[in-house]
């Protein structure tokens, strides 16, 4: 009626349109490439080749070195398939595949994934890479841990911090992320309970309950030590006055697995496209650009490939080359 | 503090290189928050009418209830909505999850207590004696409401703006039911939250800052329609 | 045109109105005058059918409203209330007038030409289009008036609608009102705390006190022949006192009261003995010295106890055994040289005198 409304209503129309049609656009150019990614490859409008999409969950410490928005953009251009990653945090991925709402896992929590697979959830395990988690704190380390082996370390925080001793504070992820579950594992190793012993075991023990980038801000205020991924720890270096403290150790490994969800347990997975991802992502091919990923940011690849028979062994003990599909 | 100042001028730097995805992102946030708030309009103004015209028992209740739950929490609303539509929820068929019409949905649902609340209020700030003289007018029932609405129309828009600003500025149901998918589902307030996580302080700060500019202009652009 | 019976309204605990009969035929203005709290807006309200009565029998127009319910629209569009506060929407000055004719789905020419005569008539014409908010109180209550008007409304209710306004305003609407109900024979239903504005607008007068309509008459009757003390206490009757009948002559009844004999023009209320004389302090001549000159048949001697100034007025009172209040222009009491404590004689018609009977009062 009025000329006010009828602004509104074309404000309206115009915005829906452009939201309708973006749906499926995106740019790529950007200032100093981060969450909007320096990337060149233009997504396509619509996915070609019959619309195949799919749906990987992943962890915040992985998605947020970059590597999977580079995957993605490689992937997309080379076959026309959809990627569609969601990044929210180990526990929500798992949640999400167990769920049936992606067709594909790609996480670095070990136990987590055994107990997926234990439950039928998940199919074609393969590890990727691998790199080190490492175990950061102030830079006068009054826990006296420098370049100990990390059970020993962890040993050594746990007595010391029990007792008190100033300037001894460990933050924990506390958030059963693929981080605090290797956190948990080196407790287990240096024969401490978790939820009995180190939980709530006195003031020194802080539990963040968030990211990575967080909890590494938190440890920071506080002095603390804490584990890291080395992908997330360089990111916030320069805000940090935390150092690497122990960065050597088969305890430390991160090894980084992707799996299908179980088709018998979602008959809507698009086993198809996960199997033909992974087959992919386990290729020479992939392998080498995710091995020299990182060199660019950091000065360092922030990723060890693997390759058998290196990964069937320990401490890796998984498959990393074997194709799933049968074609 | 330095952070704050390259924020802004990152902000500068983004709105005039016309940054692609920056542009997408935006669309995205404005798309999904204001169809939230023209569908959950569409029913909370209505609803607060209802309540406010009408004596039931349990009225008292009802809009205590609503109150409270302007508070809801934007997660919790975030989860509920994906047990229900995720494949193995009731309405998992719909394969509305991870799409901008699922967080449509979910931000609707989230704003519609808050918009009928409000409504109440705008309502009830109508004079006792401005209804005696609409009725005394000889105005029929539906007159009556149509009346009162128009009266009422300042507060009933501030109701609106406030729904559209929770809408646009909430992360935790956007986040769990869009799941933040580049080039699919990211608004802004994802991509803050994902800039926040990966240590980019001045590019949150920067979205942070086109976040609020795109608010005002909905609020200037409400504001004059309204006038009109 | 308006037949209420036993009207009660409960608010929450409290009962406002106690059981109000009311009776208001065609042309009639009707003006109810009460102190605050008496009920006389919610009373005004139930007639106009925009709150229903707890209980008791309402008949409009012939029409009994607690039996034909879905008439009620139908029936509050042929009356029309103005408020005590301008009650005016945030529009313009025309859409505000317009909107009465607008819910009866009048003709747009038609409620343009009678928008405009209407605003003529009470002197806003030149704010058509301006927005009502810009306007003073008297203003926006004079275009609150033309709404109601313009849709003609066969009854017209007006609560206290001068109150708080300035002199110019309250004319331009107590003389509308007198000639929409002179030509166009419109009934009117007013209620005022302004006793003046009771008299010169009013052609029956009722009196509201505690929820319940006490009296209805006329202005005379009301002012000076009060039912019973509460309403006389109400129309500023100064003089109430108690007395005993001693016998009746011809027209007049005398009564004794605190000893001394006065002659009153009217017979006694009931047989028994006990009544109240009344009489107003206007009625009442004064002078000073010992020697009354005056034909009226009550002259009482006093001494001057107290006077007080109610400009331009002075109230005087006088002991002659009993308090007599007396009403005298402040010139007068001048040129009298009235001061306390002196000699003054106070003398009173029999035809000022009033007899209320005692047990017509209501306790508490």
């Amino acid at each position: 009626m009025s000329s006010g409304t009828k602004l509104l209503t074309l404000s309206l129309a115009a915005i829906l349109a452009l939201g309708i049609c973006l749906a499926g656009c995106t740019g790529t150019e950007t200032p100093d490439g981060q969450a909007i990614p320096n990337e060149t490859a233009t997504k396509t409008a619509a996915p070609p080749e019959g619309g195949a999409v799919l749906k990987i969950a992943t962890t915040t410490s992985l998605y947020d070195t970059g590597l999977l928005d580079m995957i993605e953009d490689t992937y997309e251009e080379k076959t026309g398939v959809d990627l569609q990653i969601s990044s929210q945090g180990t526990g929500i991925a798992i949640e999400l595949a167990t769920r049936c709402d992606v067709d594909l896992l790609f996480v670095h929590s070990p136990s987590q994934e055994q107990d997926f697979l234990d439950a039928g959830y998940g199919i074609n395990h393969r590890c990727i890479a691998y790199n080190f988690f490492q175990i950061v704190g102030p830079e006068d380390d009054p826990a006296g841990i420098a370049g100990m082996d990390p059970v020993e370390g962890f040993r050594v925080l746990y007595e010391k911090g029990t007792a008190g001793e100033p300037g001894v504070l460990f933050v924990s992820r506390g958030d059963n992320s693929g981080t605090h579950s290797k956190e948990k594992a080196l407790w287990d190793m240096a024969g401490y309970d978790y939820e009995t012993e180190v939980q709530g075991s006195g003031e020194w023990y802080i539990e963040a309950g968030r990211g990575m980038g967080e909890t590494l801000v938190l440890a920071s205020e506080k002095d603390a030590y804490t584990l890291t991924d080395e992908g997330t720890f360089l990111a916030f270096q320069t805000d940090l006055v935390l150092v690497p403290i122990i960065d050597q150790g088969d305890a430390l490994l991160n090894r980084y697995s992707i799996m299908a969800v179980n088709p018998e347990h979602c008959p809507n997975v698009n086993i198809e496209a996960a199997n033909n991802f992974i087959d992919w992502i386990i290729s020479d091919e992939a392998k080498e650009m995710i091995g020299s990923f990182g060199v660019e940011d950091y000065g360092k690849a922030l990723f060890t490939p693997l390759y058998p028979p290196e990964c069937t062994t320990s401490p890796f003990n998984c498959t990393c080359a074997e194709p799933v599909s049968q074609a | 503090m330095n952070e704050i100042i390259q924020g802004f001028v990152e902000a500068i730097e983004l709105i005039f290189s016309l940054n692609p995805e920056v542009i997408e992102i935006t669309v995205r946030s404005l798309y999904v928050s204001l169809s939230a708030t023209a569908f959950a309009s569409i029913i909370a103004l209505p609803a607060g009418a209802y309540i406010y015209f009408n004596e039931f028992r349990g009225k008292r209740a009802v809009i205590n209830l609503l109150q409270t739950l302007y508070a809801l929490p934007t997660v919790i609303v975030g989860l509920a909505v994906y047990l229900m539509i995720s494949r193995s929820g009731p309405f998992g068929f719909l394969g509305m999850l991870h799409t901008p019409q699922g967080m449509i949905v979910a931000q609707t649902i989230l704003i519609i207590p808050l918009i009928t609340g409000l409504t109440v209020s705008a309502l009830s700030g109508i004079d006792r004696e401005m209804r005696y003289t609409i009725i005394s007018l000889g105005s029929s029932q539906l007159q009556s409401i149509t009346t009162i609405l128009r009266e009422a129309k300042f507060a009933i828009l501030a109701a609106v703006l406030l729904g559209f600003g929770r809408a646009i500025a909430e992360v935790g149901t956007v986040m769990l039911i869009g799941g933040n998918i580049r080039g699919l589902t990211r608004v802004l307030t994802t991509t803050i939250a994902l800039n926040t996580s990966m240590g980019n302080f001045s590019l949150s700060i920067a979205l942070g800052i086109i976040l609020l500019g795109v608010a005002l202009v909905v609020n200037v652009v409400l504001n004059l329609v309204q006038r009109g | 045109m308006i037949e209420a019976q036993s009207i009660k309204k409960v608010y929450g605990e409290m009962e406002v109105l106690h059981g109000v009969e009311l009776s208001v035929g065609e042309d009639d203005i009707m003006g109810i005058i009460g102190p605050s709290g008496s009920g006389k807006s919610t009373l005004l309200r139930i007639l106009d059918l925009i709150e229903p009565p707890d209980s008791g029998d309402l008949s409009l127009f012939d029409v009994d409203v607690v039996e034909q319910r879905d008439r009620v629209v139908e029936l509050r569009r042929r009356m029309g209330m103005l408020f005590q506060k301008p009650i005016v929407f945030n529009t313009s000055v025309y859409e505000n007038v317009a909107l009465g004719l607008k819910y009866r789905h009048v003709g747009k020419n038609e409620i343009d030409r009678s928008v405009k005569e209407l605003l003529e008539e009470v002197g806003l014409a030149r704010y058509l289009r301006s927005n009502v908010r810009n306007l003073s109180g008297g203003e926006q209550q004079r275009v609150s008036l033309a709404r109601v008007l313009v849709t003609d409304p066969e009854i017209l209710f007006l609560d206290e609608p001068t109150a708080n306004l300035d002199p110019k305003s309250s004319e331009t609407i107590e003389r509308l009102v007198m000639r929409m109900n002179r030509d166009r024979g419109m009934t009117v239903v007013m209620n005022t705390h302004d006793m003046l504005q009771g008299q010169r607008v009013a052609k029956r007068i009722g009196v509201m006190i505690g929820g319940e309509i006490l009296q209805v008459g006329t202005p005379r009757e009301i002012f000076y022949a009060p039912h019973n003390t509460k309403i006389a206490h109400f129309v500023g009757v100064d003089n109430i006192h108690d007395g005993k009948v001693l016998r009746r002559e011809h027209q007049i009844t005398a009564v004794e009261v605190a000893g001394t004999t006065l002659y009153v023009g009217e017979p006694p209320p009931t047989h028994r003995d006990r009544v109240k004389v009344i009489f107003r302090g206007e009625d009442v001549t004064i002078g000073i010295g010992e020697t009354a000159q005056t034909s009226a048949r009550n002259v009482l001697n006093g001494t001057i106890a107290e006077i007080s100034d109610i400009a331009p007025f002075m109230h005087v009172k006088v002991d002659c055994g009993f308090p007599v209040s007396a009403l005298v222009t402040v010139r007068s009491a001048e040129e009298m040289e009235i001061s306390e404590g002196k000699p003054a004689w106070v003398s009173i018609k029999a035809s000022a005198l009033h007899l209320i009977a005692e047990s017509e009062e209501r306790e508490g």
